[in-house]
């Protein structure tokens, strides 16, 4: 079975990773891939600002689920808008759902509420994959996650609501995500980094911390932004002093995470194009290939 | 040119993954190398300053020496959102018991770390603890990433504003009779009963028996929070506080740091310097083999300008070029530095 195979089965995606590595890139990156091999895809943000629609060249989704690519569709989830819905499911009455929004104890207790967020975004895109809530029919929904140990966090969150709340509608909620997250044949966890020492450094707890408290393992890490190897003619080049000495710093942290990490993991290189359409291009054409390639079973 | 001027308190923001602890730990090493006594307080929970300044676990209860020999002592500290809460819990209590209903109910220990705004308000309250005690010449402080808000910054507002709401007012009332039902009170009128309903409804009634106690016994730490949120948001405001803004190199940060800069003059904090982290040096020459590397500088550099095109001509914008190694040791901190000194 091919890496792409085993992230074809799954539901639910959780693209993770310390802020500034790439996560949009590799979220974008894999929606596309697994889209264009016949698989419905959403891609998901969770983003005041999105930014997913700039690489996918189309205008902003606004909250709504928009069509990129035949197979490829895009929403951001506006962090208020996940808790106000809940709220709107179970208060009918439009005059009700106002009071309660605007009133301060929701304002500061529920808005605020440790978990309920969390929930709320797996909830939908547990909701999503089930064809409920009028969207259209979707295979696999793709997470582009808060950074690291917020990415824990999410995951954790269904269980502790669950464990807090045993009973009522969002106990209930909860305990149905956390069952649908912790399934690893429905739902799994890819990790975006770049090696140098901070982000692997960060990466190595986020696995431990998956590990332990979710007794999970990532699908996959992608190791994205490496300096290319040197030929042998440049490396005399006293100007690539910088490139060389970076290189050497990227080979140190593969070899680090190596020694961590024996799962699946992609390398991407430093491309020379601006974020946007035409560097998502040319990560896919990279990670294309490393997905097909042949891969131990589980 | 030095970071530092006459500041007292040195406030780092930026977006995640820009290098602000790394930038906070070199100021504060430049500091005490000026011979100010400096603090370097840092809340990101990945504990980073903790590597590159090699303080430990210790650092999370109290401020640690920092094995350096400069003029100025240089302290590190790392922020623990729980013990903080946990020790602000034991100093402000009326009692013992009192403090021991706080610590032992269910929902201070499982989700209160993570209400709204708390986990920065502890911040804010270590930061207060830090001024009051007056014992550095400078505090450099680093802040958890933010993208959208300064979140860090709000908080101590967010919690005036809750406790002006009349949130508390309503949490605080008797919401359970001594059989543990809850009350059906009309006192709210229908607002109340709504939002009761509600809550019963959608978030079941042991959570909320829970945030009632809860609230009940942290009442009366409640007012001593608001004075303090107030003088943190006065010391922030003060003229010896500066903020640096530290961005990633590159033409599509542009927004971001103008963003952070637009809110942080909005809320009527004092700008300093704009530190652009991480720049790829300009490649002089030609050759296949540099194209990249060459690419990487014109765009940094086209970053560098179209960002100096949209701030004010006399705001200093500070660029630190990219290192050929990373920023774990002290030495490495002192480039970094030196970098801007020179500029």
């Amino acid at each position: 079975m091919t890496l792409q195979d085993r992230l074809s089965r799954l539901k639910l995606l959780v693209v993770t990773g310390k802020g500034g590595v790439g996560k949009s890139l590799v979220t974008a990156a894999l929606g596309r891939i697994l889209a264009r091999s016949g698989r419905r895809v959403l891609l998901l943000e969770n983003d005041p600002r999105e930014s997913l629609y700039q690489l996918l060249d189309i205008p902003p989704s606004d909250g709504e689920i928009v069509r990129a690519e035949p197979d490829l569709f895009l929403q951001n989830l506006r962090p208020t808008d996940v808790l106000s819905n809940v709220v709107r499911e179970h208060l009918k009455v439009e005059l009700l759902v106002r009071r309660v929004l605007a009133s301060p104890v929701y304002q500061h207790f529920v808005g605020g509420a440790p978990g309920f967020k969390e929930v709320a975004i797996l909830g939908h895109a547990l909701r999503v994959v089930r064809g409920l809530g009028g969207a259209p029919e979707i295979d696999i929904v793709i997470l582009d996650a808060p950074a690291t140990g917020h990415g824990v966090t999410l995951l954790l969150a269904p269980s502790l609501v669950s464990e807090a709340i045993p009973h009522g509608p969002v106990g209930h909620l909860a305990r149905e995500v956390a069952g649908f997250v912790s399934d690893t044949e429905r739902c799994g966890v890819a990790i975006a980094t770049l090696a140098e020492e901070m982000p692997i450094q960060e990466t190595i707890e986020l696995r431990g911390a998956l590990d332990a408290r979710l007794s999970r393992q990532p699908e996959l890490l992608v190791v994205n932004g490496l300096y290319p190897p040197l030929s042998d003619a440049d490396r005399q080049d006293p100007r690539l002093g910088l490139w060389r000495e970076r290189r050497r710093i990227n080979e140190r942290e593969l070899e680090r995470l190596g020694e961590e990490w024996d799962g699946p993991k992609i390398e991407l290189p430093l491309l020379p194009f601006d974020r946007g359409p035409d560097l998502l291009t040319a990560l896919v054409r990279r990670l294309e290939p490393a997905l097909a390639a042949p891969r131990e079973a589980p | 040119m030095s970071l530092l001027d006459d500041s007292r308190l040195v406030v780092l923001v930026g977006a995640g993954g820009v290098g602000k602890t790394t930038v906070a730990a070199a100021l504060g090493l430049e500091s005490a190398r000026e011979g100010s006594n400096t603090l370097v307080m840092t809340f990101d929970p990945s504990m980073r300053l903790k590597d590159t300044l090699g303080v430990g676990e210790a650092a999370r209860d109290r401020e640690v020496r920092v094995a350096v020999d400069t003029p100025g002592r240089l302290d590190a500290s790392l922020l623990d959102a729980r013990k903080t809460f946990d020790r602000l819990v034991v100093r402000y209590a009326p009692d013992e018991d009192a403090a021991r209903r706080i610590l032992e109910n269910g929902f201070y220990r499982n989700l209160a770390g993570s209400l709204g705004g708390i986990l920065e308000y502890m911040a804010v309250e270590r930061l207060y603890e830090v001024a009051r005690e007056n014992r550095y010449d400078r505090v450099v402080l680093d802040t958890p990433p933010a993208r959208q808000a300064l979140d860090f910054l709000e908080a101590p507002d967010r919690i005036i504003d809750f406790l002006e709401s009349g949130a508390l007012r309503i949490a605080l009332k008797p919401w359970f009779d001594e059989h543990g039902h809850l009350r059906a009170t009309s006192r709210l009128g229908p607002l109340g009963r709504g939002v009761e309903g509600f809550l019963d409804r959608i978030v079941g009634l042991d959570l909320l028996r829970e945030m009632a106690e809860f609230f009940q016994a942290f009442g009366p730490l409640f007012d001593g929070f608001r004075k303090r949120a107030g003088q943190v948001q006065e010391l922030l405001r003060a003229p010896e506080t500066s903020f640096v803004l530290v961005a990633g190199p590159g033409e599509e940060r542009v927004s971001d740091t103008m963003f952070f800069a637009r809110r942080l003059r909005e809320a009527a904090y004092r700008l300093g310097p704009i530190v652009v982290n991480r720049l790829h040096p300009r490649l002089e020459g030609s050759g296949d083999g540099a194209r990249l590397l060459r690419w990487l500088g014109e765009r940094d550099h086209r970053g560098l300008e179209a960002l100096k095109s949209l701030i004010p001509q006399d705001h200093p914008i500070i660029p630190i070029p990219l290192l050929p190694e990373e920023p774990t040791t002290l030495l490495t901190l002192e480039k970094i530095s030196a970098s801007w000194c020179q500029a």
